[in-house]
């Protein structure tokens, strides 16, 4: 590995340069924090032997790799990742409340200015998974270094004194999430204009641009917020699933874009977006979902209403709370395909050598294609079922039930039944005779 | 033995498992879905549909389980 240098960088550059269409992101929440974190030690103890098997390339080895390559795109950091071309910090805001118990926000330009201007300094990860209590690492010295080799945007940050209560610093997750709503609403303004125009209303549409999206519109509209959403009330709902769409359509495939990442595979977004959904879904509902969800089917006896009542709200939180996982998971998953399949080159490199990397090469990179081409499609797929999903829930709630009793409903149905069965029979005595 | 390791191993095979769950899930709804097109294939677009969301919400329970296996793996 030390032997052929030329060889690295190139093995280096392939994997760099897929490594940056996709990289793997976990949430702000503190969970996922000490997820990543936690990663870090775990780089540590996977192979105490093999990691010193090249010095000086600090990125080859197992512990280089896991801290500098996937911890950089693990984890939602607070700096933009254009590798080659620097990774510069972004803004830290933090509402803290100082040891005299008043609370104060502290807003930085950059990680780097917040430790050296701010009362602020280092968690100490080494420590964090066996102690419990880390120590700060407050000497200027000492960050110095940390800031050197990096180290600090791949850390937490702690006050010295008081603690910090909420964190509002804006991370990459929280640009790349800025960008896909500025390039959604920059495309939809644009063609809202047109159709002011006419072009589209009066005359056909007109260039690629509105083509496709016009295509996509009237998809919503007909095949999802239509059939899934009673009677004329899909108008009202119709705006707010073509964001939802649109959003995470984009999002998705930023994902895809060399130096971005998706801000879907951050559970923080996707779950205020099923949070919008759900709140879509009580602020609509129907008297008779509110009827039903509260005291259980209108025909059922009492204790099976006892039984049915939690199940119903339970239900209800559940199934957004899947909502919002489906989607995360499904983007943290494509990545974390990709990362393993790359992962493997370097993890080659160190345990079997030079030869077996070059292998391993030609096998991750044919296979990386493939993931990427499976995460294009998974993009829409996910799009689209997040969508046709907020459009069923809020088609549930905001639901009427038929008032005319219960008995006429049944013989529709039955009626309904009976006409189809003739239907059926109608289309197979022909073949029959 | 090393509790980590057991973590470890718990992490693997749950993962295993969810997919195999999600497989026979997955591939029971492709198969008759799949028949039902076949037997109507004036239908094949509604079916589809149908199939992509009931797909998804298979995924969905799939992939709850992947992220217990993710947490096991990482919070050991």
């Amino acid at each position: 590995m030390t032997g052929a240098p030329g060889a690295a960088t190139r093995d280096h550059f392939f994997c760099f340069t897929c490594l940056f269409v996709t990289r793997i992101m976990v949430t702000r929440i503190r969970s996922f924090a000490v997820v990543a974190l936690l990663l870090l030690g775990m780089g540590v103890a996977v192979t105490p032997s093999a990691t010193h098997a090249a010095d000086g390339e600090g990125e080859l080895t197992l512990e280089g790799i896991v801290n500098n390559t996937i911890i950089g795109h693990a984890t939602d950091g607070n700096y933009l990742n254009l590798k080659p071309f620097g990774s510069p910090e972004l803004p830290r805001i933090m509402l803290a409340r100082t040891a005299g118990g008043n609370l104060t926000i502290d807003a930085y330009g950059s990680t780097k200015s917040l430790l050296k201007n701010g009362p602020y300094g280092l968690m100490h990860h080494g420590d964090g998974a066996d102690g419990g209590h880390a120590d700060i690492i407050t000497d200027p010295a000492q960050i110095e270094e940390a800031i050197a080799s990096k180290e600090h945007l791949h850390s937490s940050v702690a006050r010295t004194s008081g603690h910090v209560v909420a964190d509002f610093s804006i991370t990459r997750h929280f640009v790349l999430s800025f960008l896909a709503f500025l390039i959604v609403t920059g495309v939809f303004v644009t063609l809202a204009q047109r159709y002011k125009k006419g072009i589209g209303r009066t005359t056909a549409p007109h260039g690629t641009l509105q083509n496709m999206m016009e295509v996509m519109v009237v998809f919503i509209r007909d095949e999802i917020a239509k059939p899934n959403i009673q009677g004329e009330k899909w108008r009202t709902f119709l705006p707010y699933l073509l964001t939802s769409f649109f959003f995470i359509l984009v999002a998705n495939i930023l994902g895809l874009v060399p130096f971005a990442g998706a801000p879907t595979s951050n559970i923080a977004i996707t779950g205020v977006m099923a949070f919008m959904t759900f709140i879509i879904g009580l602020l609509y509902g129907s008297k008779d979902h509110y009827l039903e969800l509260l005291t259980g089917p209108p025909d059922a006896p009492a204790f099976v209403r006892v039984i049915l009542v939690p199940i119903e709200i339970i239900g209800l939180v559940m199934r957004h709370l899947a909502l919002a996982i489906r989607l995360f998971a499904n983007m943290l998953g494509g990545s974390l395909i990709i990362f393993s399949l790359l992962g493997l080159i370097f993890i080659m490199n160190v345990v079997f050598g030079q030869a077996a990397a070059w292998g391993t090469t030609v096998i991750s990179i044919g296979f990386t294609v493939f993931i990427l081409l499976v995460k294009l499609l998974v993009a829409f797929i996910q799009a689209y079922v997040f969508t046709t999903l907020s459009a069923l829930f809020i088609g549930m709630s905001v639901e009427e039930h038929h008032h005319d009793g219960h008995e006429s409903d049944s013989s529709t149905g039955q009626g309904d039944f009976e006409s189809r069965l003739d239907a059926v029979e109608d289309a197979v005595e022909p073949t029959a005779a | 033995m090393d509790p980590a390791a057991l973590a470890y191993l718990a992490a693997g095979l749950g993962a295993g498992i969810a997919a195999i769950g999600a497989g026979i899930g997955i591939g029971w709804l492709a198969s008759s879905s799949m028949d039902g097109a076949a037997r109507q294939p004036e239908a094949a677009g509604d079916i589809r549909g149908l199939m992509i969301v009931s797909a998804a919400l298979i995924e969905g329970v799939a992939l709850f389980a992947l992220i217990i296996c993710l947490l096991l793996v990482v919070l050991v």
